[in-house]
């Protein structure tokens, strides 16, 4: 009977555990990382995404593009400093906060426009979960600040920690 | 040719718009006063009366062609039959046989009442609107090419938001890239088989003048550009094949061909425009044979090889297999008729149908050569 009871125990706060984590992490799948700062690609990378700007008209298209590189430089940002690249990685993380700040007022438009925005507004909701989480082990794992030696210009200090800080207040602001 | 020939075919082109009509999908508000849902709750009847109306049809073709090879058919008589067909059937239901015409007026109202890119925004996206309850590829980004998307809002804006008008307007369109594709046939063939075969041609005038499929203007652009290469109009026969790809991207296969007569032209050299047209029939019936690459085979994606095939009615196998075709690919849509579904026997049962045809015209051909 005893062991029966540990065993229930055990299986109740297993049970619990690994439901509760299935609550905190959303859904939404962030893009697997493309070619790096650096890369023969990159450049036309940051061509091809100059160009389609303009190929994502309308509120939902640019809806969809700003929410695509915000996931972009997201994923980018993240495997930099993985990769202790902390300066490429600070600047890809500026990125996506500028594309995330353009998310939501082409929902705005597009509600104005008469367009029922309400599924557009869930994907919303849970790329800024994915990338709230995502910020929050990135600020886990990477240091503080870096002190940045460009060879032929006087140091800086990057503020890692204050840059997700702001990215991950800037997310929360629109949850 | 008698006049009882031009009131039967009136009448049965009366008859025949009438039934499309039972097909009328329940979720299509805009026609709530005249849905009967027959076809849905009648399958079995409504399968033989359909078969009966496309024997009727092929058998009507039949006398027309039969009239052009005795040569009781004047150009007037053909001109006066193929205004009493597209006046009659532009009148009919068009999805009796393809929601295809709904996906278009989705994906053009995407781009003129939305303002959103159909190639990223589909129209699923646009919840609540009343085109959702009845567009069957509202889940799918466009599938046609800009030049077709940009000729949908011709119609779209003769709607003046009315679907209805829509809705007949884009058949409208249909309709005269209809009418132009038989007067470039004639142009280019001046054969007045070739006109009756492709002007009255079940396949054709059904996919065209009913379901509204823009196949037909795809050709209409192809046939259009070979015909300036023939008048030495290298840029504007250019501009018109581009504008074919542009429509639907099959007619790329056609780009050596085109390439050829262009060269044959720079350097003067003689063209056998019906060598062209032979070669342009295969090249759309491997586009034909593809389809199922990519989804399925369609009826109307026979009107890319029937076009050409007609040009060329001296290469009889070819001929023939392919008015074997277009009769059986009429059939194809008999199964789901039947059944109501699309899964089980049905898949099979219009692949059967679809090939059978052809095949034995190509058995007999195979025999008698041997013989």
């Amino acid at each position: 009977m005893k062991k029966f009871f540990r065993f229930a125990a055990f299986f109740l706060i297993f049970f619990f555990i690994t439901m509760s984590r299935v609550y905190a992490e959303s859904n939404y799948v962030l893009p697997y990382p493309s070619s790096m700062p650096g890369g023969m690609s990159y450049n036309f990378h940051l061509l091809y995404e100059s160009v389609s700007k303009y190929w994502y008209f309308g509120n939902f298209g640019q809806f969809n593009y700003n929410l695509k590189l915000a996931d972009k430089y997201l994923v980018e940002a993240k495997t930099l400093f993985e990769y202790k690249q902390y300066l490429l990685g600070y600047k890809a993380l500026k990125k996506s906060d500028q594309y995330f700040i353009n998310i939501l007022p082409n929902l705005a438009r597009a509600r104005r426009n008469g367009k029922n925005m309400l599924h557009k507004r869930v994907i919303f909701k849970e790329s800024t979960r994915k990338h709230i989480e995502t910020l929050e082990k990135m600020e886990v794992d990477t240091p503080d600040t870096f002190n940045w030696q460009p060879e032929k210009a006087s140091p800086t200090i990057l503020d890692i920690k204050g840059a997700i800080e702001y990215s991950i207040n800037v997310r929360k602001k629109d949850l | 040719m008698k006049k009882l020939t031009v009131i039967l075919y009136s009448v049965f082109l009366l008859l025949f718009t009438i039934f499309s009509y039972i097909f009328v999908d329940p979720n299509l508000s805009y026609f709530k006063n005249i849905y009967s849902g027959f076809a849905f709750s009648n399958r079995s009847l409504t399968t033989i009366f359909y078969t009966l109306f496309i024997l009727i049809f092929f058998i009507f073709y039949g006398i027309f062609v039969y009239f052009g090879v005795k040569k009781k058919i004047s150009l007037k008589e053909i001109s006066v039959l193929f205004g009493i067909t597209v006046v009659v059937l532009l009148l009919s239901y068009p999805a009796m046989l393809s929601y295809d015409i709904f996906n278009y007026i989705a994906t053009s109202k995407v781009l003129f009442f939305y303002h959103e890119n159909p190639y990223i925004v589909m129209p699923i996206e646009f919840m609540g609107d009343p085109l959702l309850a009845f567009t069957h590829a509202a889940n799918k980004i466009a599938l046609y090419g800009p030049v077709w998307i940009t000729l949908t809002g011709i119609p779209y804006f003769l709607g003046f938001g009315n679907f209805i008008i829509n809705l007949f307007a884009l058949k409208f369109l249909a309709g005269v890239f209809y009418l132009t594709t038989i007067f470039i046939v004639w142009k280019i063939s001046k054969n007045i088989i070739s006109l009756i075969l492709v002007a009255f041609n079940p396949l054709i005038v059904i996919e065209t003048l009913i379901s509204g499929h823009n196949d037909i203007v795809m050709i209409f652009l192809a046939l259009l550009s070979f015909f300036l290469l023939a008048k030495k109009k290298i840029f504007l026969a250019t501009l018109f094949f581009a504008s074919a790809i542009f429509i639907k991207y099959t007619t790329a296969l056609l780009l050596p061909v085109f390439l050829f007569i262009v060269w044959k032209t720079i350097t003067r050299k003689e063209i056998h425009f019906e060598k062209i047209f032979y070669y342009s029939s295969l090249l759309m019936y491997i586009a034909f044979l593809l389809s199922p690459i990519r989804e399925e085979i369609y009826p109307w994606y026979a009107i890319w090889f029937l076009s050409f095939v007609f040009l060329v009615p001296n290469k009889k196998i070819l001929l023939h297999t392919s008015i074997a075709f277009s009769f059986s690919l009429l059939f194809r849509y008999t199964p789901y008729m039947l059944t109501g579904t699309y899964a089980g026997l049905t898949p099979f049962a219009k692949e059967i149908i679809s090939f059978t045809p052809p095949a034995l015209v190509l058995i007999y051909y195979g025999l008698k050569k041997r013989v």
